[in-house]
């Protein structure tokens, strides 16, 4: 096979034209690291949201005077939904007991009444994959509709905001992810290209003595490769030190980063996504061989 | 094993080669002569399909150029080595990487490529240049190494273009000494030239062209 020598060729002409390749390697470098930091703000973000539904509830308050056999039927008219995870009554003595509990220095808004005037109430939980803003407000007004169900409140405004932000912030990611992408594609199409055309006579020569277009590419697409390959390479060195240099300071000294969650594999793969984005860019390069 | 049948080429406004028919048989060594523009380089470059016929067929050691696909003409190069009138070194290489260039082509073994490289250097006598770079040889040493590049891959057909370019007589008398040797190991050779003095008393068949007609063959 002719590859080792095209792997030679490869080499010499890195060499050779040093710094066009190191600036392509460092563009490439950043455009990944970049790509890195929009996908490590998506899967927190998605892992954030993740962890809402166990948060997120609907509260049913009932009307007053409901016997157990209503609020039977009522909890087991909720089970029937699909995307209900579970229930838990609540009755009024509790709900007055948690009350007392939360305002202790202002119990005299308790004082002096003779009956309680906390309604009954119902708590429930979503199960997680039916956890977005139609399926809740769907759901919403079918409780609303059950006899005995006197109002449903749930964090309408917060759910709404969260789910935008999620789909903004995915959007935007994979835009972004999209964009650079692309150009980190284009860096190492344009540095093959210059490579490629000032090797335009050599190449002539090379046809006209019998090689084929695999001969031809080889080298180009190995260089290709090689550039990023190493351009995902010290993106992965640059991930790295944002992340021992200053993400881990920002959680010991803010715990709003303490649940922010690094993903190591993601960029174990940038050298190779590098590598497949060069190979990429150096083919398109490359176009058609005519002889 | 090159046949010319009817064949035309035509630029925008320029006619190359008009009508052409003719065959250099296996093992033949033969010169195409007339004056400059009359067609010579077109020619040559017909057969190794860096041009395609405008008109007629032509075949090269058996392989009919029109039906070739291309992915197929760089194995039909392989059976052609040229002495190009430009000679194409690569100035970045040594006469060493620039002989082996056609073997490391064709995927050679390492080992095979040097024991050929050297064979292919003594032919042309310059075993001891090895290691130096184009630029600083002299025209004929060139010369040499763009003959041995040439032969290096063991061709069946040799095309030489104005080998003898700006040579003085003597070493131009050497080239095709070692032109006569390749010749000699049954390589078959077409020579495109405008100067007589090279085929004169070679005894060798001469093509003649004129604005690229065919005007007669003669013997050298
Ligand atoms: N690529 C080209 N484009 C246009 N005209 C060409 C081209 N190559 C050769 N010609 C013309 O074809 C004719 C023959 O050229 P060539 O084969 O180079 O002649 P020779 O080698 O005998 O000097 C000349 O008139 C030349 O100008
Ligand atoms: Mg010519």
């Amino acid at each position: 096979m002719f590859l080792s020598y095209s792997f030679r060729l490869a080499m010499q002409s890195i060499w050779r034209e040093k710094w066009i390749n190191l600036l392509s390697v460092l563009t490439i470098a950043a455009g990944l690291l970049i790509i890195t930091l929009a996908l490590f703000s998506i899967y927190n973000i998605n892992l954030a949201t993740k962890k809402l539904p166990e948060k997120f509830s609907i509260m049913l308050y009932l009307k007053d005077g409901l016997s157990d056999q209503d609020i039977g039927n009522i909890t087991a008219a909720l089970m029937k939904d699909n995307a209900v995870e579970k229930v838990k009554y609540i009755p009024k003595d509790e709900a007055i007991k948690e009350l007392r509990g939360v305002i202790k220095d202002a119990d005299y808004i308790l004082e002096g009444l003779n009956e309680n005037p906390l309604p009954a109430s119902i708590e429930l939980k979503l199960k997680q994959k039916y956890f977005d803003p139609s399926t809740v407000k769907r759901l919403a007004s079918d409780i609303k509709r059950i006899k005995g169900v006197d109002e449903v409140e749930f964090g309408e405004q917060f759910l709404t905001s969260i789910h935008s932000i999620k789909t903004g912030v995915q959007t935007l990611g994979i835009l972004l992810i999209a964009i650079l992408s692309a150009g980190i594609i284009f860096v190492c199409y344009s540095t093959v290209k210059i490579l490629f055309y000032r090797k335009k006579e050599e190449i002539e020569t090379l046809k006209l003595l019998g090689a084929t277009r695999g001969f031809i590419r080889a080298p180009f697409v190995i260089e290709g490769g090689l550039l990023g390959g190493a351009g995902g390479f010290f993106g992965m060195v640059g991930a790295l030190a944002f992340y021992y240099g200053l993400f881990n300071r920002l959680t010991l000294t803010m715990p709003l980063f303490k649940g922010v969650v690094f993903p190591f594999e993601m960029f174990i793969f940038l050298p190779l996504v590098g590598l497949f984005l060069g190979i990429t860019g150096a083919i398109i390069a490359l176009g058609r061989i005519r002889f | 094993m090159i046949h010319f049948y009817n064949v035309s080429k035509f630029y925008e406004n320029q006619t190359a080669i008009r009508n052409i028919t003719f065959s250099v048989e296996k093992g033949e060594m033969a010169f195409i002569t007339g004056k400059s523009g009359a067609g010579k380089s077109t020619l040559l470059k017909l057969i190794y399909v860096a041009e395609k016929p405008d008109e007629g067929k032509i075949s090269i050691a058996g392989w009919e150029t029109d039906k070739l696909k291309e992915s197929s003409i760089p194995f039909l190069r392989r059976n052609i080595g040229i002495v190009f009138q430009d000679f194409r070194l690569l100035d970045n290489k040594n006469v060493f990487d620039n002989v082996a260039l056609t073997l490391r082509i064709r995927g050679v073994d390492e080992n095979e490529v040097k024991t050929r490289v050297f064979d292919a250097l003594k032919m042309v006598t310059l075993r001891h240049k090895t290691g130096s770079f184009p630029k600083t040889l002299s025209g004929g040493e060139q010369q040499m190494v763009v003959i041995a590049r040439a032969i290096v891959g063991e061709p069946t057909i040799l095309l030489a273009d104005e080998p003898t370019g700006n040579l003085d007589p003597d070493t131009a008398a050497g080239i095709i000494r070692v032109f006569k040797e390749i010749n000699a190991k049954g390589i078959t050779i077409l020579i495109a030239t405008h100067n007589r003095e090279l085929f004169r008393n070679t005894g060798r068949r001469v093509i003649r062209l004129d604005t690229g007609n065919f005007v007669g063959e003669e013997a050298g």
